[in-house]
C-alpha cells in the first residue's frame, strides 16, 4: 500500500496547488492588498465556477436573506441535534424547539447508542448538547421567521438515508444491506463523521453572504464549534484506526462518497495520514478549511448530485427558501 | 473530585453560560430579531477596534503576527527548525525566535498531529503573506524559549504549574508540548472570531472563517488528546483548568475561557457559551494573554519587542 499512499499524497499535492491556484485568480490576481486600500471586489465562494466568478453561490433565491441563511443552517442543526440526542440521551428535541414555518415534521429512526468507551459516550453527550444549544440560539436569533423541523431520516432501514450514504461509500453491500449507527462506538462515530465536515464547510460557505455583522460573528462562533466537533471525532477515529485500519479506509470511503455527490472539485478528506503527519484536519494548500455552497450541501444531506428538493436525511425536504441541491454531472 | 465539587462547577458553569447569553442578546441591541430577515439593526459588535479605521490589511497582519508565533513552536517542536527566512521579511522591525527545539515524541500519533499542525501554520504564513503582498509586516521577535524568565515559563508560573525560579520547557515530553500547543490553541479561535466582523472584503473574510476552522480542528485535537491522556493523568485536567484561568486573569472580567475538565456526564472538549458558540476575544484580549499582561502595553511575554503593525496594544484590564 506505500506506492498506493504516495500516489495519494502527490494526488493531494496536485490538487492543493491547483486550489491555491485557484483561490489567488478569485482574488483578482494581482489585486492583492496593499496597505488596506486596495480591497477587492466580493468575489463567490463557488469553487466550481471558475471563470467567471459569481456573488451568489446558491442556486435559489435570487436574493438570499440572513433569515434564509439562518434557516439554511437550522435544518442542518435540526439534523445533527437529533441525531446525535437520540444516540446520547436515547429522546430526540423538545416538542417546544420544532416548530415553526413549514409545520414540523416526523423523526424517523433514532435511539440511544451503549456505549462500551465511556469517554466516547461523554463526547456524544457534549455535542448533543450543543448542537441543541444551536437549534435553540437559531430559533431565538431568527424569530418569527424560524422554519419548522422538517421530516428528518436517522433510522436503519435498508432504504434510508444511513443506510444508502454507507452503501455509496461501500461500507456495506448489497440492496438489503443496512448501516446502525447506534449498533457500537464505532458506527456511531461513523455516522458523525458522515455529517460533521459537512457542517463545517456549510458554514464556511455562509460566512461572506450573511449581511448582518452580528450574525456574522455568532455563524463565525458555530462554524468554530463544528470545527470542533469535526476534530474531536476526527481525533478520535485516527485514534481507534491505529488498532482497526478499516475505521482509517471508512473515513476515506465516504470522503469519496461525498465528493461524488457535491461536484467537480475536492473539497473532502479521509484522515489518512499524509507523509508521516496526520489528517485530522481537511484542508486546502493554503491551510484553510474547505467551503460548500448550500446546494452543494444539499447534494450530500439529499444524497443526490442532481439538482432536486428532498431525498436522503431529509425525505421531503428542508424548510425555508434555500432547498434545491446543485445539479452536478 | 467529589460529586457536590462538581455539580458546584456545572452550575457555575451553567451560570456563566446563561450571563454570556443575556450578553449576546444585549449586544443584539434588545428587540432587534430577525424577522423575515427584514430586521437587521446595527447591532454593535463584540470586538472593539482598537483605532477608529482599521484595514482589512491591519487586522489580516495582525493575524500573521499570531502565525508567526504558532508555526514557528509547532514547526520547532515537529521538525527541530523554524520557519524559512523567506517567510520572515516584510515592513516592521524584524526579529529573532528565541529558544525552540524538536520535541523527541514516546506517542507516534502526537507526533503526527505535531506535523500536521505545523505544516497547516506554515501554510497560514505562508497564506497571510501572499494574500497581504507589500503590505505584509516582518515577523516580529518571538521567545519560545525555556528560559525560567521567559514567555513560556512566566506563563506556565501564572497558572501555577511550576514554582518562582523554575522553567517550563514545552518540547520536554509529550505532555509538555500539548500543554505548550493548549496554551496557544484556544487563543487563535477567539481571535479569529473576534475579527470575523470586522473584515469588510468578503473573499478575505470567507478565507478567515476558513482560517479559523482550521484552528477550531486544532485546538479539538489538542484537548481531545489532554481529555484523554488525563483520563490517567488527572493532573493534565487540572493544568488545562489552570492554565484557563491563568488566561482568563489576563483578558478581562468576562469569563472566555473554560479547561477540558468535564462537565456533568459530558466532557467539555469545545469550550463554548450557553448558545454553543465559541468565545471572541478582541484584539487587545488576544494581546493580553500573548503578552502576559491585563493592562495596555506594547510588547512583553511571547512578544518581547511587541508584534508588528498598526494593532499593538493590548487592552487596559
Amino acid at each position: 500500500m506505500n506506492s498506493n499512499d504516495m500516489i495519494a499524497a502527490l494526488d493531494q499535492r496536485v490538487q492543493r496547488r491547483d486550489e491555491r491556484r485557484r483561490f489567488f485568480k478569485l482574488a483578482g490576481g494581482a489585486a492583492l492588498i496593499a496597505g488596506g486600500t486596495t480591497l477587492l471586489s466580493a468575489c463567490g465562494s463557488d469553487d466550481n465556477d471558475v471563470a467567471t466568478p459569481t456573488p451568489t453561490p446558491t442556486p435559489t433565491p435570487a436574493v438570499v436573506t440572513d433569515a434564509d441563511i439562518l434557516n439554511f443552517a437550522l435544518n442542518l442543526e435540526y439534523l445533527e441535534a437529533q441525531f446525535y440526542s437520540f444516540a446520547a440521551l436515547g429522546v430526540g428535541l423538545d416538542a417546544s424547539l420544532t416548530s415553526g414555518i413549514g409545520g414540523t415534521g416526523t423523526v424517523t429512526g433514532g435511539r440511544k447508542v451503549t456505549f462500551t468507551d465511556p469517554v466516547v459516550a461523554a463526547y456524544a453527550q457534549e455535542i448533543a448538547q450543543d448542537e441543541i444549544n444551536h437549534v435553540r440560539f437559531l430559533r431565538s436569533a431568527i424569530g418569527t421567521a424560524t422554519v419548522g423541523q422538517p421530516a428528518i431520516d436517522i433510522g436503519t432501514s435498508p432504504s434510508g438515508a444511513f443506510s444508502s450514504a454507507a452503501r455509496a461509500a461501500g461500507l456495506i453491500t448489497g440492496t438489503g444491506s443496512m448501516f446502525d449507527p447506534y449498533a457500537s462506538d464505532e458506527n456511531f462515530l461513523l455516522g458523525a463523521y458522515i455529517f460533521e465536515d459537512v457542517g463545517v464547510s456549510a458554514y464556511k460557505g455562509a460566512a461572506a453572504l450573511i449581511k448582518n455583522k452580528t450574525f456574522t460573528e455568532a455563524a463565525a462562533g458555530i462554524l468554530a464549534a463544528e470545527a470542533y466537533h469535526a476534530g474531536l471525532i476526527r481525533t478520535v477515529l485516527y485514534r481507534k484506526g491505529i488498532a482497526a485500519p478499516t475505521l482509517i479506509d471508512a473515513t476515506e470511503a465516504i470522503s469519496n462518497a461525498r465528493d461524488s455527490l457535491d461536484g467537480a472539485s475536492d473539497l473532502d478528506q479521509g484522515i489518512r495520514a499524509v507523509n508521516g503527519a496526520s489528517n485530522i484536519v481537511p484542508t486546502d494548500s493554503n491551510g484553510l478549511a474547505y467551503s460548500r455552497t448550500a446546494g452543494q450541501v444539499l447534494n450530500i444531506v439529499y444524497l443526490n448530485k442532481t439538482a432536486v428538493s428532498a431525498g436522503g436525511f431529509f425525505p421531503v425536504g428542508v424548510n425555508g427558501t434555500i432547498r434545491t441541491s446543485t445539479a452536478n454531472s | 473530585m467529589t460529586d457536590d465539587s462538581l455539580m458546584m462547577d456545572a452550575l457555575d458553569a451553567r451560570v456563566t453560560r446563561r450571563n454570556d447569553r443575556r450578553e449576546f442578546f444585549k449586544a443584539m441591541t434588545g428587540g432587534a430579531k430577525l424577522v423575515g430577515g427584514l430586521g437587521l439593526g446595527a447591532a454593535s459588535v463584540g470586538a472593539q477596534a482598537q483605532t477608529t479605521a482599521l484595514t482589512d490589511a491591519d487586522i489580516l497582519n495582525f493575524a500573521l503576527n499570531l502565525e508567526y508565533l504558532e508555526a514557528q513552536f509547532y514547526s520547532y517542536a515537529a521538525f527541530g527548525t523554524g520557519l524559512a527566512s523567506s517567510l520572515l521579511t516584510g515592513t516592521g522591525q524584524q526579529g529573532a525566535v528565541t529558544g525552540g527545539r524538536q520535541v523527541t515524541f514516546k506517542d507516534s500519533v502526537v507526533q503526527q498531529y505535531a506535523r500536521e499542525i505545523a505544516n497547516d501554520e506554515i501554510a497560514h504564513v505562508t497564506f497571510l503573506r501572499q494574500a497581504l503582498g507589500a503590505a505584509a509586516v516582518s515577523q516580529p521577535a518571538i521567545d519560545i524559549g525555556t528560559d525560567p524568565a521567559g514567555a513560556f515559563s512566566s506563563a506556565a508560573r501564572a497558572a501555577g504549574l511550576i514554582g518562582a525560579g523554575q522553567s517550563f520547557d514545552p518540547y520536554a515530553s509529550d505532555e509538555n508540548f500539548l500543554l505548550g500547543a493548549y496554551i496557544f490553541e484556544d487563543v487563535g479561535v477567539t481571535a479569529y472570531k473576534g475579527a470575523s466582523p470586522l473584515i469588510t472584503n468578503a473573499t478575505f473574510l470567507e478565507a478567515a472563517a476558513g482560517i479559523l476552522a482550521v484552528e477550531a480542528y486544532h485546538a479539538a485535537i489538542v484537548r481531545t488528546v489532554l481529555y484523554a491522556k488525563g483520563i490517567e493523568t488527572p493532573s493534565l485536567i487540572d493544568a488545562t483548568e489552570a492554565i484557563s484561568n491563568a488566561r482568563d486573569s489576563l483578558d478581562g472580567s468576562s469569563d472566555l475561557d473554560q479547561g477540558v475538565r468535564m462537565i456533568g456526564a459530558a466532557s467539555n472538549i469545545v469550550p463554548l457559551d450557553a448558545n454553543g458558540i465559541a468565545y471572541s476575544r478582541s484584539a487587545g484580549q488576544v494581546l493580553n494573554i500573548v503578552y502576559l499582561n491585563k493592562a495596555a502595553v506594547g510588547s512583553g511575554g511571547f512578544y518581547p519587542a511587541g508584534v508588528n503593525g498598526t494593532i499593538k496594544t493590548s487592552a487596559a484590564n
